[in-house]
């Protein structure tokens, strides 16, 4: 029993990770080399057919630079805002641990929550924000029928949901800075702005460099607030390599290219971390 | 920085409180918008609304919970929640606690596959576990639904346990079976309580990831009778006659249990974020 143990967690171990990541993650690529129809029909040998017609559509091209505007906008206001937001809660104010719980939540909630949410709050007759802009006089914003604001609701969504992310782990990387640090600057005569950038931000450096890698790996991979929100529309203006996968294999049931598209992302995705890492080497295991 | 608050100057205190006050509005208003719409009479709803609802109601609770599905989605959220949270700790806890303790090789290889799991698109994985799950008959099942949810819980929980058991010493186990305690003895009775705030944390995260999930149930759910929450209020956008009330009382009602768990443990939320597990 005791000699087991460990080795029969192991197993365990390996069986899981075979069965639910290496196995399906093999499977998906090797469905992007067959022509399925459907579900139920023999699968059919294409080679690289798939890949052809999808690198040779412009929607592919498409969908890949919307997940870059859509990744690289939303990481950047997360991450200012992020910033921001944790130097405010690092301040001493009556409330501050009040505050700190209230910057937090808009993280729990279910992505479809704050999808309906918003798009209550701009409804076009009682939304509470067109009856405001309205008060105030600024024209109507038709937030899901032009293609800018369509990409400007998705990407507020996104940035609402996930700065919570951001000013948290910030927050706790601002509490380790030794406050030596920031006396030494201020004697010799240093500003807040320059106490930022000459000792928050050094000190601070892997653990941004951790949060923009984490954020961006899953604001590029995110399907649900733009599907539920414009679903890739209007005109593909919003569409980005997971809605493309996902229209391909469940709703044009060409599930061999809805694989290569998933599989081609996930290249992308390596190719984009790896120059990452080698512009930003993380120091130290982690 | 925060050593010297009493001698800040007024207007530096006032552009906190300010700042402060656009943070809470900014993070507050909307869901507090979702709970206010969800209490307010729909004749309160079509003239100009006022920030606090003149009357209160409950009849779209009423109306969701008497008339449609949405018990029924509860329920099986609240199953699939519960069933992946469970499954995510019992091999969570068996594999992170083989990798740290037993040394072999391809261990590397169980982490490594844990971390490109991070990386996968979703539809990487969903495409594969759909055409899977259709070839064995379990297509549309909550079973389903479950086993993809571990595909994103379980190498999260590994990952968050492993750093928890590694900066556990050794001795304390040693010690455990000197005394006469067997291997498995001394892991049940020595180390796992000693992980007590680990293991919330990842069953936290387990629970959020599988609560708030709509991709994986969007792919694997096709009768409405498995449909969980979260599907179940998306289909009411598209619905012909969309009743506002009714969908920010779903809303309400299934955000609610996280806020209560975050008032609770939110040190526990707040530990998971900052060590890696994390729901993107």
């Amino acid at each position: 029993m005791t000699r087991w143990l460990l080795p029969g967690f192991l197993a365990v171990g390996v069986i899981a990770t075979l069965v639910l990541i290496v196995g399906p993650a093999l499977y998906a690529v090797s469905l992007s080399f067959y022509e399925i129809r459907s579900l139920t029909s023999a699968p059919e040998w294409a080679g690289l057919a798939n890949y052809a017609a999808v690198l040779a559509s412009g929607e592919f091209w498409n969908a890949l630079w919307n997940g870059i505007v859509y990744a690289g906008l939303a990481i950047v206001l997360q991450v200012v805002l992020g910033i921001g937001f944790a130097l405010l809660l690092n301040q001493p104010f009556v409330g501050r641990p009040i505050l700190r719980g209230i910057a937090f939540l808009p993280y729990l909630l279910p992505t479809v929550i704050a999808v309906l949410t918003f798009k209550w709050m701009v409804d076009g007759s009682l939304g509470i924000v067109t009856i405001l802009m309205d008060d105030l006089g600024l024209p109507p914003i038709y937030w899901f029928e032009t293609e800018t604001a369509s990409m400007v609701s998705v990407i507020l969504i996104s940035v609402w949901l996930w700065t919570p992310f951001v000013t948290t782990t910030f927050l706790a990387g601002l509490q380790t800075v030794p406050p030596q640090l920031y006396e030494a600057a201020r004697v010799d005569g240093a500003g807040p702005v320059r106490r930022f950038f000459h000792v928050t931000l050094p000190s601070l450096r892997p653990i941004l460099t951790v949060i923009i890698l984490l954020r961006g790996v899953w604001m590029f991979n995110k399907f649900d607030v733009i599907w539920l929100t414009t679903g890739g529309g209007p005109l593909g203006a919003t569409e980005h390599l997971p809605v493309l996968s996902y229209r391909m294999a469940f709703t044009l049931y060409d599930i061999g290219s809805g694989a290569a598209v998933a599989t081609l992302s996930f290249f992308v995705l390596m190719a984009a971390v790896t120059l990452y890492f080698r512009f930003f080497p993380i120091e130290g295991g982690k | 920085m925060t050593a010297q608050s009493g001698s800040r100057p007024l207007p530096a205190r006032i552009a906190i409180y300010v700042a402060a006050l656009i943070l809470a509005v900014y993070s507050a208003f909307p869901i507090y918008w979702m709970v206010a719409s969800s209490l307010r009479p729909t004749q309160e709803m079509l003239v100009d609304p006022t920030l606090l609802p003149r009357s209160l109601t409950l009849d779209y609770y009423y109306s969701l919970l008497s008339q449609t599905d949405y018990p029924r989605q509860f329920l099986n959220s609240l199953i699939v929640a519960l069933t992946t949270v469970a499954l995510t700790m019992v091999l969570s806890i068996m594999i992170a606690y083989g990798v740290t303790r037993q040394r072999i090789r391809g261990k590397q290889m169980i982490i490594a596959g844990m971390l490109y799991a991070y990386m996968f698109p979703p539809l990487l994985l969903a495409i594969p576990l759909y055409a899977m799950f259709t070839s064995v008959g379990l297509d549309g099942t909550l079973l389903s639904l479950v086993i993809s949810h571990l595909t994103i819980t379980m190498p999260l929980g590994v990952w968050f346990l492993w750093g928890f058991f590694k900066t556990m010493p050794f001795e304390l186990e040693e010690a455990a079976m000197v005394d006469g305690c067997t291997r498995l003895g001394a892991f049940l009775r020595v180390v796992l309580p000693l992980s007590v705030p680990g293991l919330v944390t990842v069953a936290i995260f387990a629970f959020l990831l599988s609560w708030t999930d709509y991709t994986f149930a969007l792919v694997m759910i096709t009768s409405d009778a498995n449909k969980t929450v979260p599907l179940g209020l998306a289909s009411m956008i598209g619905a012909f006659d969309l009743r506002w009330g009714d969908v920010m009382a779903g809303s309400t009602l299934i955000a609610m249990p996280l806020f209560a768990a975050f008032v609770m443990l939110s040190r526990y939320f707040v530990q998971g974020l900052t060590a890696g597990a994390v729901k993107g």
